[in-house]
Order: structure tokens, then sequence, then C-alpha cells
């Protein structure tokens, strides 16, 4: 007896003359329910660097370029673009016909002031405007960048997939200073936002733009024509996985982002639900130190957490029994893509060595003072891996002062300079998407003593081997430096990679057209009833 | 009686402001600074200060709780860290779902409770007695979300009755709407009914033994007709102040509920906004429910006018 | 309801066989009218008389021994980590099976009764002080009375769990905080319910008297008003005792409870949420001691409630 029926009968003509069922089941087909993996709880990309800001942010707002599937950045909003000689002018041409979701068409005005604000949080945009000549609009389509010094990787700068993405917005919203929240979504990508409808903390609702204009190519990834197949899509949010889960096999959502690893097996029994690989490139694990404080300003302190933890337990501990999901890293970047390197990453490797780690651990100084740790009790995996650290530390006899709070707590401290005990901290955990671990434009690899969300590493040797890279003129120059880099980054140990693992999206099999992804592209994804 | 209900309305005040005080100083004992709170992790000092000056922190604590409760008195409940919207908006949101979950729990446990408290009196010492008071003990004693997850693994998941999670706006459709409150009401609900049975029962036990009801049962007036016309209307004092006292369980057992059932209402506001740390939030979602909870005890006040006209204001 | 125990006929005692020896022997046998009951002595006896108390103090006192003598029952560390051996099924090396890091659920159980039943019973203890001390001052001192009635009532219309929530938001988890937080809940409870109690026997003709006689106010209270008062103290405080043990567990299950390296029962019910549909015995065990505990203690405050004085019944 399924569920309709049994209320049917049960109750009797209660329902009768109120909503028509043909005309909601009509409204159902063309609306997408998709659980992302967190809440929107504030829609600015530029302002809110969080994974989600983005996922929502790509529906709403496009880019000037974008990556595809293979990581190449192609033309989206741009029709064609020139670079002099010298490589010192970027002059860039914007196709015809695009326009906000005001109906106001998008003019170079627009984008010069849209860069600008992104080039603020961003580290390659502010790279770009260090060496900045000007950045000017030529005329409605036409804008031109002109530098100092030549930056080859600029196509990329515009359209990487790592937050924050250089959305384009209106010129007036775009005037906001990029420390504070923008108050009006409007963007010119292929769905609306629709404020009316948003209720923080449980829902946001995109409806299709009808005055998008995709390009002709079919889509991919970031590039290519976004078609939306469904005219809604409304994003729920559910901080109980297993929630989720039981919501997807009863098809009142059709797409969960992000499941959790246990719950997989679950969810392929269900002959109504699909279950695929989210992004074959995968996460990392990151254990960060704040580098400022003892006992972790000493780097000895640092290698001998290194020498001691086992990145299969970390793993293990989230992600399960299948090895197939996981697999160590004893470096910085992304398995199996062409900067991957394991250069100097031999202290990963093989038995862990706890007395050898107590030992260095007394060399550096530790007199026992509490470690201030902390570990995002809301993030399922943080919470595991906090947990995991925990007990490490334990047995590495480090007194632990262990800090449960949710990820927002967890990101407001993390900005603290004050000493660890004083609302500062010492270790924090994230995770971070492999496709933002490609190469060294990696936020959390940076050491120049500037940079919180590594707990202000500094190491001149990194930031040299960085420049190196930006600097490279080939593929082997790039992976020269990107070794080098490496064995720089771990002997100082910036941070500690955690392991590389896989996660899971799994949606209802009345929608098709859902494809792997760093996030999950609406665009080509269609709902039958 | 007028007067009576304008004395009551009046001692409602200095409760609402006891508890506006201590929701007002949550922000300022919470440790952390609330200006760099707000200000988020990219601010400059210089950012800090300007938030510090115009949430007026550099100014007394009585005048700022002046400030608060003549905004509150205008509906305005500030402004959320988070969300930058305006927290009266964001409880308006959310609180149909909230309200129709107590409302159809209220409804479930009071119409199960009384008549099984009733027939526990009626039949005291018996075995039907004691299983209904042990099944209401239990249901003391189990944790409200274990009890929905059971309710929603046997009733929503292997059987399909019922829907897993969600809420429908009443809007969509009566049966929608029932369908998606049935297991949250029952499971919130146990705790409730379990109360509501023993001070039924325990009321009934005591109007049971008076002589009006040997007279009636002497003047030949059926048993249904004693048990809910004669004895429960005088029983009817007690359990209503016990209905009125538990609506604060209902709210407490709100946000749980609403956790486990995704139902996105006022209560996870709370929870969300408490684990985050949104102030406003906390303390327009923490006013709200007292106020609630005062203005339903007023009512069941105003109510035993007409359960016992002996009571007379 | 007992009959009424009745004296058999037993050997007639001298005086009335000397009186009429012919009379009693020859007085009919009438039937017994109510069936003799023997007055067990004895554990047996008060058992079956309060079965209620007997039952709950059996449970409670059993919940006492695991937390007690947890380490020698059988247990193992109960945060020792275990990855590679997570999520098993309750087995012969698990008997209650292993949580997501591999951690033997049936120790983290045993050990997390240390954690409730501090939980509970510290905050029954403090907030019966504090609310005696409350009550007391109010009911005696009718000044101050209008006032601390106001705040209670204003702390009493905050629903508990939002009070408590709110007051872990100000602090870090620890086992201390939530029992403070708690206990600030539960206070306006039982202050309330003391001053019920002064309020009535400060009425009554002997306390007049002793005021009378001269006796200063502590005298009364220590010898008059407190006696009276132990006995609802009581049984209120095995309710406060059930209601902290669950509003830990909530607590807990929301994320705001103690702090996770700790084994509670409810820290281990909200880290098994998230797979009650795959592994649901992460959250039923847990959730069966909770249950059966809460039920003890509710058990034994009803028994003591009704031997103490049954009218308390529709107070409490």
């Amino acid at each position: 007896m399924d569920r309709r029926n049994f209320l049917k009968t049960a109750a009797g003509t209660v329902a009768a003359g109120l909503a028509t069922p043909a005309i909601s089941q009509r409204v159902a087909a063309r609306t997408l329910r998709l659980v992302p993996h967190a809440d929107v709880s504030n829609l600015d990309p530029i302002w809110n660097v969080a994974y989600i800001a983005r996922n929502a942010g790509a529906l709403v707002w496009d880019m000037l370029y974008g990556i595809d599937s293979r990581l190449q950045p192609q033309r989206q909003m741009v029709e064609s673009e020139e670079v002099s000689a010298d490589g010192l002018t970027w002059t860039f041409r914007l196709r015809p016909g695009l326009r906000f979701h005001d109906g106001e068409p998008v003019r170079a005005l627009d984008v010069v002031a849209s860069i600008n604000r992104w080039a603020v949080r961003q580290p390659m945009g502010q790279m770009i405007k260090a060496r900045e000549n000007e950045l000017v609009a030529l005329d409605d389509r036409t804008f031109r960048w002109s530098l100092k010094k030549p930056y080859p990787k600029m196509l990329l700068a515009l359209g990487r997939a790592g937050t924050p993405c250089c959305f384009i917005m209106p010129a007036r919203i775009a005037a906001t200073d990029a420390f504070r929240q923008i108050s009006e979504q409007v963007g010119s990508g292929p769905m609306r936002f629709v404020k009316d409808e948003w209720v923080p903390g449980a829902r946001a609702v995109f409806e299709k733009f009808a005055g998008y204009v995709p390009r002709p190519e079919p889509p991919s990834w970031f590039a290519g024509g976004k078609r939306m197949l469904v005219d809604r899509m409304e994003w729920v949010t559910m901080p109980d996985p297993a929630t989720a889960a039981a919501a997807l096999q009863s098809g009142e959502v059709d797409w969960w982002e992000l499941t959790l690893p246990d719950l997989v097996p679950t969810l392929r029994k269900n002959r109504n639900v699909a279950v695929d690989i989210s992004d074959p490139l995968g996460w990392f694990g990151f254990l960060l130190f704040n580098h400022r404080f003892p006992p972790f300003d000493d780097v000895r302190a640092r290698r001998a957490l290194l020498m001691a933890m086992s990145q299969q337990d970390y793993m293990q501990a989230f992600v399960g029994d299948d090895d197939k999901l996981w697999k160590p890293v004893p470096g910085f970047f992304t398995p199996d893509t062409p900067l991957y390197t394991e250069e100097g990453g031999e202290i990963f490797k093989g038995p862990r060595r706890l007395d050898a780690a107590k030992r260095l651990l007394a060399e550096s100084g530790y007199a026992g003072q509490p470690v201030t740790c902390m570990a995002a009790q809301d993030m399922a995996h943080h919470k595991s891996w906090g947990d995991v650290t925990a007990d490490l530390l334990k047995r590495l006899d480090i007194k632990v002062d262990f800090v449960a709070a949710d990820w927002g707590t967890v990101v407001a401290r993390r900005a603290q300079k004050a000493p660890p005990r004083q609302g500062g901290w010492h270790i924090y955990h994230t995770s971070f998407a492999g496709a933002d671990c490609l190469d060294p434009t990696n936020a959390f690899l940076r050491a120049n003593g500037n940079v919180q969300v590594n707990g202000w590493a500094d190491s001149p040797q990194v930031e040299a081997e960085i420049s190196a890279w930006y600097e490279a003129k080939d593929r082997d120059e790039e992976k020269a430096a990107v070794r080098r880099l490496n064995k720089a980054a771990i002997d100082n140990v910036v941070y500690a990679p955690l392991g590389f693992y896989l996660r899971h999206q799994a949606w209802h099999k009345n929608i098709a057209g859902v494809v792997q992804g760093p996030l999950p592209f609406c665009w080509g994804v269609s709902k039958t009833a | 009686m007028l007067n009576y209900v304008i004395r009551r309305i009046l001692a409602t005040i200095p409760v609402m402001a006891v508890v506006a005080l201590f929701v007002f100083s949550l922000l300022y004992i919470a440790p952390g600074d609330p200006a760099a709170v707000i200000a988020g992790d990219q601010a400059t000092p210089a950012d800090v200060e300007r938030i510090r000056a115009s949430l007026g922190l550099d100014r007394p604590f009585l005048i700022r709780f002046g400030e608060w409760v003549w905004q509150i008195l205008h509906a305005d409940l500030g402004t959320s860290i988070f969300t930058n919207l305006p927290v009266a908006a964001m409880i308006a949101q959310r609180i149909e779902p909230t309200l129709s979950l107590m409302a159809v729990t209220l409804v479930f446990a009071v119409s199960i409770a009384v008549p099984i408290g009733v027939v526990a009196a009626w039949r005291a010492d018996t075995i039907i007695d004691r299983a209904i008071m042990a099944f209401a003990v239990l249901g003391f004693s189990v944790p409200v979300f274990v009890i929905g997850y059971l309710l929603a693994y046997v009733f929503a998941l292997q059987l399909d009755w019922l829907p897993v999670q969600g809420y429908t706006p009443l809007s969509e459709g009566l049966e929608p709407w029932i369908e998606n409150l049935i297991l949250p009401a029952l499971a919130l609900g146990c705790v409730y009914i379990a109360l509501i049975a023993r001070t039924t029962r325990a009321a009934m036990l005591e109007v049971l033994q008076q002589d009006y009801i040997r007279t009636a049962r002497a003047k030949g007036i059926g048993q249904p007709g004693i048990l809910f016309v004669h004895a429960l209307k005088n029983a009817a004092v007690p359990i209503v102040t016990v209905i009125g006292i538990g609506i604060a369980l209902l709210i407490g057992g709100a946000v749980v509920t609403e956790t486990v059932f995704a139902i996105p209402g006022v209560g996870r506001l709370t929870v969300d906004a408490i684990l985050r740390r949104d102030y406003p939030v906390i303390q327009g979602v923490v006013l709200l429910f007292s106020f609630i909870y005062v203005v339903v005890n007023l009512l069941i006040d105003l109510l035993y006018t007409v359960l016992d006209p002996r009571i007379r204001y | 309801m007992t009959p009424p125990p009745v004296i058999t006929a037993a050997a007639p005692d001298s005086f009335t066989t000397a009186m009429a020896p012919d009379l009693i022997a020859s007085a009919p046998d009438l039937p017994d009218l109510f069936r003799p009951v023997r007055l067990r002595r004895g554990l047996w006896g008060f058992a079956r008389r309060h079965p209620a108390i007997a039952i709950g103090g059996a449970l409670v006192l059993a919940m006492l021994l695991i937390a007690l003598f947890a380490p020698w029952l059988g247990t193992v560390d109960p945060t020792a980590l275990a990855p590679a051996r997570r999520t098993r099924e309750p087995s012969a090396a698990y008997w209650f099976g292993s949580d997501m890091l591999g951690r033997d659920i049936y120790s983290r159980v045993l050990y997390g009764t240390r954690v409730s039943l501090a939980v509970g019973f510290s905050v029954a203890i403090l907030a019966s002080l504090a609310g005696l001390t409350i009550g007391l001052v109010s009911g005696f001192i009718r000044r101050a009375d209008g006032l601390i009635m106001r705040v209670m009532d204003g702390l009493m219309s905050i629903p508990p769990i939002l009070l408590a929530v709110a007051l872990m938001a100000l602090t870090r988890g620890s086992v201390g905080n939530v029992i403070t937080a708690i206990t600030i809940a539960e206070i306006p409870r039982v202050s309330r319910l003391v001053r019920s109690v002064v309020l009535s026997l400060r009425e009554q003709p002997y306390v007049d008297a002793a005021v009378a006689a001269g006796t200063r106010t502590p005298m009364i209270i220590l010898r008059h008003i407190l006696p009276n008062t132990l006995a609802p103290m009581t049984v209120q405080a095995t309710y406060v005792c059930a209601s902290a043990m669950i509003v830990e567990a909530i607590l807990s299950f929301i994320g705001a409870g103690t702090p996770p390296t700790i084994p509670s029962w409810g820290n281990i019910m909200a880290e098994g949420r998230a797979l009650w549909q795959v592994k649901p015995y992460i959250v039923f065990f847990p959730a069966a001691f909770l249950s059966v505990t809460v039920l003890a203690v509710n058990l034994l405050g009803d028994g003591l409630r009704d031997a103490l004085d049954p009218r308390m019944a529709k107070r409490l």
C-alpha cells in the first residue's frame, strides 16, 4: 500500500476540492530538487569563498572564461581575445546579446567593475593587479587590460573553478566593497535567484532565465552552452545525512550532491537510485598548523606529527573499507594530474615512527603545554579527522585542548591572531577540492606569512618555487618547479595532507544528464516525471 | 473580570522583561568580540571599530538595552549576522511549519491522552491502568529523536505509508500538510501524552472519590456520562494547567523533531543560530518562544473561568 | 488497593476466654470476607508493597554499579580508535559493535553511564539545593518574594532546552558547563515547589506557636519547614534527574552538549545518527540504556511520591 492510498482510504474525502494532483505533478516535473553539501546561507560568491557560494553562484552568474572537463579555460562570455606580441596588452570582446536578469545588457563597464571586485579576494587576481597598468572599458563590448609584466596564465585566472570565481555582476552591484556582502543577486547566468522564496537554512530557489543566450558548443563543466532543461531548481538543505538518504530513496528529492560514504551501499541497493563518483578530481583532507605559536612554530614539531600520523587512519575513518576510494598522498598535488609529484615525500611512506616522533618533538622544545585542536562537528569528515588527530596527539603524549565547534566558529577562530589559549588555535582540519590542488595556485600553499588559512606559514623557499612556477615558460619548467615546490613545502611542513579521497553523488533515476565534476553542473540535466 | 484580564496582562510584562534582559545579555556575556564576529575574518581593525560604533557597543549597557527594547516593540528584531536578513523576516518565513507542528501535536496529544487518562482512572489499579501508566512513563523516558527515527524507519521507509521528511504548506492542500506532520507530531507528542495522561488520571482519581459522583451514579447516569460529563469537567483545571505548562516541552521538543524530519521551522533556525553564534537570531527566537509560552498560559488562566465557575476574578 | 490487614482468629486471649468461654466456642464460623494477608517482612515484602520503588531502585542501583565498575566489566579503552575496523556489527569481538572510528560501543556505553549519571545526579542535587534556598528566601521574605518569583517565571517561560542551549552557546562544551546550564534551567521548578510548601506551612498553627514562643527563623526553618519540604523535594529531585539526563542527550544530539572526546550516551547517539538506517545498533544501545535509566528514575520518583504522600500526585 503506498502512502497516497493509505491516507485516502483512512481519511476519506477530506482532500476533495483542494490542490488538484494533476497541476502539482506537472510543476513537479519541471522542478529539480537538489540536496547541496551545505546551506546557501548567503549568496555572494566573492565575499563568501566557501564552495557552496560558488556552486549556487554558477547558476546565477556567468564568467568570461570557464574551464572544461580537461581543465582548459574556454571562452564563455568572451567572443574573442587578443594578446599583444609582448604579452602586455590583453583586449577582450564580449559576445553579443548577453543580458542581466534585470533586463540590462552586459556592458564592458560591468565586467571591469566585477574584475576589480574579484581581484581583491583572489590570489591570481591580486598578482595581475600588482602588475596592472590599466583595466579599462573601450566600448560597450570591449575592454582592455594592459600590464607592466606579462602574465601568461591570464585565461586560467579568469576561468578557473577555484573560489572565488570571476563572476560578472552589474557595475552598480560590483561596486560593493569586496569585504561586504552584496544585497542583490543579479547576474547573467542561466538561472535567476528567487529571493522571495529563499529560506536560509532550508531552501534556495532558482528559476530559468528566459533571456539567457547559451553558446553553441555542447556543455563541458564551465565551458560550452549552459542550457537549462528544467524550469526551476530547489536546493533543499538537509543537515542530517540520514534524512537526505531517506528522502532520495523515497523520491522526495532528486539529487544528492555529496553522499555520506557509509550510506552509499544502501543507496546502491535501491532500484530507483543511481550512484556515481561526484568528482574524479576528488578531495584532500588537510591538517593546518598555526605557524606563529609554539610548539608548531618549530618545524621539528610539525615534522614529528608527519612522522607519526597515518594517512590510512584518516582516510578510512571517513571513507570506510573500500580501498578504491582513497589514496595516500605524499605531497600537495592531485593524483593522476599532470603536475602530480611525490618528490620529498618519504616521510609519509613506510611504517609510522612514534618513538622517533616523540624524540623530535622533545627536541623542538615541547614542554607539555596543551595544544588547541579544532574540528568542525557539523562536517562529518572534519569530525572524524579531528577525532583521529586527538588520538594521535594523545599517543604522542601531547596534551589536547579539543575545541568541538561548528564550521562557522572554526572559520571565525582561525582568523584570530591571538595566542591559542586566548581565542587562537594550534591545529584545525579542513577539506579541499582536488580540482583546486592541481597547481601552485592552491591558496593553502602560499607561505608568505600573511595567509590566515594555513596558519601564517612562512617559508621563503616555498614562495620562491611558487614564483618560479608562475614564470615558467613551458611544461617542463613547470614540472621542475612543482617538484622543487613539493619538496620545499614538505620540508617546511606548510600543512599536513591527510590523504586523497573520492566521494559519491546520488540521484533518482528519473533525472538524466548528471556528470562528474567539481560541483553539480545543472545545465543539461533533465527530469522526467 | 476585565479587571482580572488587564491585571494578568500587566503581570506578564515583568516576566517578559526578565526574559528580554536575559536574552539581551547573551550577546554581551558571550566570549569573543561581537563586533569582530559580525565583521568577519577578513576585516581590518578599522572595519571592526566601525561596526562596533554602529552597534553602539561603546555606550552604557542600560542605554543599549533600552534602545533594543524600543526596537523590539517596533517589531524590529535586528539583523542576522550570517544571512544579513532581518531576523523578523527570517522568523516569519519559518513560523508556519513550527506552529503547524505544535498545533497538530497539541490536538493529537490531548485527544489521545485525556481519554486514556480517564480510562486509567476509571479502571484504577487494574492491569489496564498499570499498562497505561507504564506506557506513559515510557513516553517520558525515551528521547524524542529516538522515537522519531524509529517512526520514520518503520512507517516511512519500510512501509512507505508516510513521507520521510519535509513540510508542505497548508496552502498546497490539507492532505499533504497532514501527511508530513503525522510522524513528527507522534514523535513530539509522546512526552506530552505521557504528561497529560498522568495528570488526567491523578485529577480524575481525586474527583471520582467525591460525593457528587456517587450521587450521579445513584441517579442512574451511565458510566460515559459520569466520566466525561461530570468528572472530567471538574478535573479540568489541573489538566488544562499541565497542558499549558507542557507547551514549553513542545517548543523544546520541536527543535529536535524539526532536525530529524527536516522541517524548515523556527526550531531548526534556532539550533543553527546557536551553533553559529548568530546572536541576533538567538535573541529573537528565544524572545518569541517565551512570548508564545506566556500568552498561552494567560489564555489558559482565562480559560479557568469557563471551566470552573467557582473561579471568579 | 490492598485490603487492610486482618488479624485472623489467633489464640483467644485470657480475658475473653475467662469472660465467656461458651460464647466464644459456640460462635458461628463466619466466612473470611478478606483473604488473609501475611505481612511479609524484609525486602521482598517491601518490594511487593512498593513495586515502583523496588524496580526503579534496583535498575538505578544496577546503573550505578555499571558506572562504578565499568573498567572491570570487560571493557576496553572507550576512546581507542581503530579506523580499519569501523562499523562492525555486534559480534564476539565487539559486543555492541564498533562505531565509525572503530571504537568499541559496549565500552563507550558503559563509560557513558558515568557521564549521564553524573549529569543527572549533579543537576538534581544542585538544582534542589539552589531551589531550596531560593524557595525558602522567597517564602519567608515577602519583599523578596515578588522579585524572585518574577525572575523565576521569566526563566521558566524560556523552554528549558532553549535555555540550556543558549547558555551552552556562551561557553565551550564541557561536562561542568552542561551541568550548570541544565541546573539553571531546572531551578525555577524546584524553587516554586519549595515556595508553595513554605507558604502553606507558614499558616500552620504549630508554626505560629513557634513564632509566638520566640523561636528564631532559622530554627523554625530547620525544625518545621525543612522536614516537610523533604518529601516533595525528593520526589521532584528524581524527576529533575530524569529530565536532566534527557536534556543532556538532546544537547549532545544537537551538538551543544558534552565534548565529543567524552563518551556520553547523547554523544554516541549523535555520532551514530547519520547511520541509523544502515547501522542502527550504534544508536540503539545507548538509547536503550538511556531509556531504561530514565524510566527507572521516573519509576523511583513515582513510587516515592505514592509512598510518602499520595496527595502529592496532584501537584507533581
